[in-house]
């Protein structure tokens, strides 16, 4: 046998062998396709686009439901959280919103994922948490945010301009943070900020508002 | 959203599953950790780098055939 040989026999050999480890992975490596997939709506969800038609697919052609009781905890955690992120953005009064919405809180009620985790709205009188940790994960997610958007769009402004929709759309406080720091950066590089001030500074002050009113 | 190591696991075993090697390959590196904790990942990951090896060497030694013959 030639050397050639010896190496095709040896793909053949490596080919066949990945084949059955996949096989015997089907139904693990299916519901990880179908968590990337809905990490992929939610990820656009948090940048301010319309997914109903992709999330309605999603929960139509999902057999999750289904298996749910052979599910391993850390997916079914996965979808949960993912189900979280992607509810934030849902805007209740457009029916086909509210539709999917009641579709999720469905699969919560019959157990499959999760109930939504209570979330503590008064101030605790002791700072149990730390501060620094709490920072540096802050800046991590607006790393991989900052990553994944320039990977699309390499101009800043144009990131500026989705975190400040976002940050005028969604509870969640990163998108606030990052358009600050990027307003920031601006300044202190000599660039005119002052449309994109006036635009976070306006958000700031609705946002105390409904802090204000809840 | 998922942490972009957990991210590049799936697509790596998508990868796979379309037997692109070469991509999941590449995925694997970047899921480096996730990979390291589990030793049927890693099994998998090294079977996939030896057999992009394998594959670049064929495709070198029938390149340098072809050549030879003509």
């Amino acid at each position: 046998m030639n050397r050639l040989e010896v190496l095709k026999k040896l793909e053949t050999t490596l080919e066949m062998f990945i084949a059955g480890v996949l096989e015997s992975e089907t139904t693990r490596i299916a519901t990880h396709k179908s968590i990337d997939v809905l990490d992929d709506i939610a990820r656009d969800s948090l940048r301010g686009r319309r997914v109903h038609a992709r999330l309605g697919n999603w929960l139509a052609r999902s057999d999750i439901a289904s298996r749910k009781d052979r599910l391993a905890e850390p997916d079914i955690t996965r979808i949960g959280n993912l189900f979280q992120e992607i509810q934030s953005g849902l805007d209740r009064t457009d029916p086909e919103a509210k539709k999917l919405d009641d579709e999720i809180r469905g699969w919560r009620k019959s157990g499959v994922v999760p109930k939504r985790k209570l979330v503590v709205k008064m101030k605790s009188p002791v700072q149990s948490i730390n501060t620094a940790e709490n920072f540096t994960e802050l800046l991590k997610k607006e790393n991989a945010y900052l990553t994944d958007e320039s990977e699309r769009n390499p101009h800043l402004l144009s990131i500026l301009d989705d975190a400040l929709k976002s940050a005028a759309a969604k509870e969640d406080k990163m998108y606030l943070h990052l358009a600050g720091a990027i307003v920031y950066y601006l300044k202190i590089s000599g660039y005119k900020i002052g449309p994109y001030a006036k635009r976070l500074r306006e958000i700031e002050l609705a946002r105390q508002d409904v802090e204000h009113v809840a | 959203m998922l942490p972009d190591n957990e991210k590049s696991y799936y697509k790596a075993l998508v990868a796979l599953q379309n037997e692109d090697y070469l991509t999941a390959s590449a995925y694997f590196k970047n899921a480096e950790n996730l990979v390291a904790e589990d030793d049927d990942l890693r099994i998998l990951h090294e079977a996939t780098e030896l057999l992009v090896a394998v594959k670049d060497e064929i495709a070198e030694l029938e390149n340098s055939k072809g050549n030879g013959d003509r």
